[in-house]
């Protein structure tokens, strides 16, 4: 019997599950890294404490978080979308920061100086201009939650991880590969996706600048 | 139309803008100048509430400032800051259109405003209303950023320096177009400057402004005629000099006592001038006294003979400037060339004299100190 029919239908399976938890952690992470990170631009002076205090954060392992959320919300979905979007908001949020922060200070005068308020200000002179920086963030962090989605396994809640743990468990180097190389194609996969995302988001006249 | 009321500001303890009081006349084109750093672009943000005065009032159009919602007053007031800050994500059209938009005006009036604005510049529409700031020269940049702050016709332009970083021909033009445009949009424009001579021709009254204060605001005919303090004065003189370095020819730089021979002059004769005069080339003049070129002393040596006449030596192309070449071309080729000189031609191509390192300092040294005959 061939490797695909004793494993293929789990492993689509595996797949869609994986992919699930990547796009739902990662469109959570963005969205709070994007409010979060358009804060704390308001507020250099605040952010100086906090983005040191969220880099911190960030280097807790994976697995010890995904444990401690497994104790207070159990074996769900919910548990390991959290924390894969904790993980996610912080590449996002950092390059929105200063993606914003760089922004030159002329940009912001003259929008200033043709009557705009501060809220059309961000709209159509930062956040355009910050687009560049916050695309690569997002795509940090997509890359990112595809391979800490792995751990979701650990906690016996399915995706591409499953394989791996089995094969390594089992010594099995093709389920091993039958975990990794899917994860592998789903990173290239979705960070050409976001490519075609930043051709669409980033205005042309700065596609030059990168 | 504007007014300033004892206006101070202070950052820390340094005083900006120390007790401003004047008054501009609706229409008027005001120039701000001074030195750098005596206020004139916190005076001129000031006006459309980017910065905030500490005490005193400032009026537009009889309202006084910061009763009026600053969004509101910035709309009613073009503003051309000092780095142009073209939006680089948005087209021409776009940067044009800001202000319009935010007034509502409808896309199809944007249009024609853009297109009717670059025509008074010269941009054609079709050419660059697509493009983006990125893909204009400094110049063509510079004229978008007035034309921006012209799109919604606001009574008042406040614009900063806005020439200050283009090379004198284009700033020369964009000078006429801006002196142009007052007269026929009949705005009330507050111009920053440091170039007296952008004052000078644009301004119907100068604003001389030192250390936060106002010096002097008077015509520019009274501002020459009788400056009130010697920076003024200073000032003035200063410009007048960059005017006329502008103006220099070849012929403000030339030595006239050159020393030149006909080519059936005998080399013996030739020899015995060179080292009369301390020098190691002659130059060498045709029939008609038109230039041929240059013999020295080594090329004497290397044709041996000391008997027949000089023009049997080919004389060497020295480089050569027109008489009413730019000084500066003529500087450029002395310095390029390694010639010693540079020949000054007449227009009938007869000799007018010499430009030498030593004619060159001479010649700047009177320009910059008076005349050092
Ligand atoms: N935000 C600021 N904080 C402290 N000092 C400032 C600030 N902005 C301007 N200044 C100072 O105020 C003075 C006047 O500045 P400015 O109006 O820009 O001068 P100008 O336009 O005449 O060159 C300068 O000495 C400058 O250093
Ligand atoms: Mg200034």
């Amino acid at each position: 019997m061939s490797f695909f029919e004793t494993y293929g239908d789990r492993l689509i399976t595996a797949f869609q599950i994986h992919l699930f938890y990547v796009l739902t952690s990662v469109v959570i992470g963005f969205v709070i890294a994007l409010l979060l990170g358009i804060l704390l631009s308001r507020v250099p002076q605040y952010a100086k404490v906090v983005m040191p205090l969220l880099s911190v954060f960030q280097t807790i392992p994976g697995i010890v978080f995904i444990g401690i959320l497994f104790l207070y919300l159990g074996m769900i979905p919910a548990t390991v979308i959290s924390a894969l979007a904790v993980y996610a908001i912080f590449p996002i949020l950092k390059n929105t920061y200063t993606g914003l922060l760089d922004v030159k200070k002329e940009y912001i005068e003259a929008a200033k100086g043709c009557g705009m308020t501060p809220l059309q200000t961000l709209i159509e002179v930062e956040l355009p201009l910050a687009s560049p920086s916050i695309i690569t963030g997002l795509r940090m962090s997509t890359i990112y939650t595809v391979s800490w989605a792995v751990l979701a396994a650990m906690i016996g809640l399915g995706g591409l991880g499953e394989f791996i743990y089995i094969g390594i468990a089992s010594n099995n180097d093709q389920l091993i590969l039958a975990g990794a190389i899917p994860s592998a194609i789903m990173a290239i996969i979705l960070s050409l996706l976001i490519d075609v995302l930043r051709r669409a988001v980033v205005p042309k006249g700065i596609r030059s600048v990168k | 139309m504007i007014r300033f009321e004892n206006v101070n500001k202070k950052y820390g303890n340094s005083v900006i803008l120390d007790d401003l009081n004047f008054n501009i006349e609706a229409g008027e084109f005001v120039v701000l100048i001074g030195p750098s750093g005596c206020g004139k672009t916190t005076t001129l943000k000031s006006i459309n509430r980017l910065i905030k005065p500490d005490q005193g009032k400032i009026f537009v159009n009889g309202q006084e400032i910061s009763q009026v919602n600053p969004v509101k007053l910035r709309r009613k007031i073009g503003y051309v800051i000092q780095q142009i800050g073209l939006f680089p994500n948005m087209t021409i059209e776009q940067n044009i259109g800001v202000v319009p938009k935010r007034l509502k005006y409808d896309k199809k009036e944007i249009q024609k405003i853009t297109r009717d604005l670059m025509e008074m510049v010269d941009m054609s529409y079709e050419e660059y209303a697509h493009k983006y700031p990125s893909e204009l020269s400094g110049g063509q940049q510079q004229r978008i950023g007035v034309l921006r702050a012209l799109a919604a016709s606001p009574p008042i332009v406040l614009m900063d320096e806005p020439f200050g970083a283009l090379d004198p021909m284009t700033r020369a033009t964009l000078q006429k177009e801006i002196a142009n445009l007052h007269k026929k949009l009949k705005k009330t424009i507050v111009f920053v400057t440091h170039d007296m001579n952008e004052a000078l021709d644009l301004a119907d009254k100068i604003v001389f402004m030192e250390h936060g204060k106002i010096v002097q605001m008077a015509t520019p005919e009274e501002m020459l005629a009788n400056p009130a303090s010697p920076l003024i004065r200073d000032f003035m003189r200063k410009s007048a000099l960059a005017a006329d370095t502008l103006n220099l020819t070849a012929a403000d730089f030339l030595s006239a006592n050159v020393i030149s021979v006909q080519k059936k002059k005998s080399i013996r004769e030739c020899t015995d001038l060179m080292a009369r005069h301390h020098i190691d080339s002659l130059v060498i003049k045709n029939e008609d006294q038109t230039y041929a070129g240059v013999v020295t002393i080594k090329d004497i040596k290397k044709h041996g003979k000391s008997s027949g006449v000089i023009g049997e030596i080919e004389p060497y192309q020295n480089i050569t400037s027109d008489i009413l070449e730019n000084a500066k071309d003529s500087f450029d080729k002395l310095y390029s060339s390694g010639d010693n000189y540079v020949v000054v031609l007449n227009n009938d191509q007869t000799i007018a004299g010499i430009i030498t390192k030593t004619s060159m300092a001479t010649a700047m040294a009177d320009t910059l100190w008076g005349d050092m005959q």
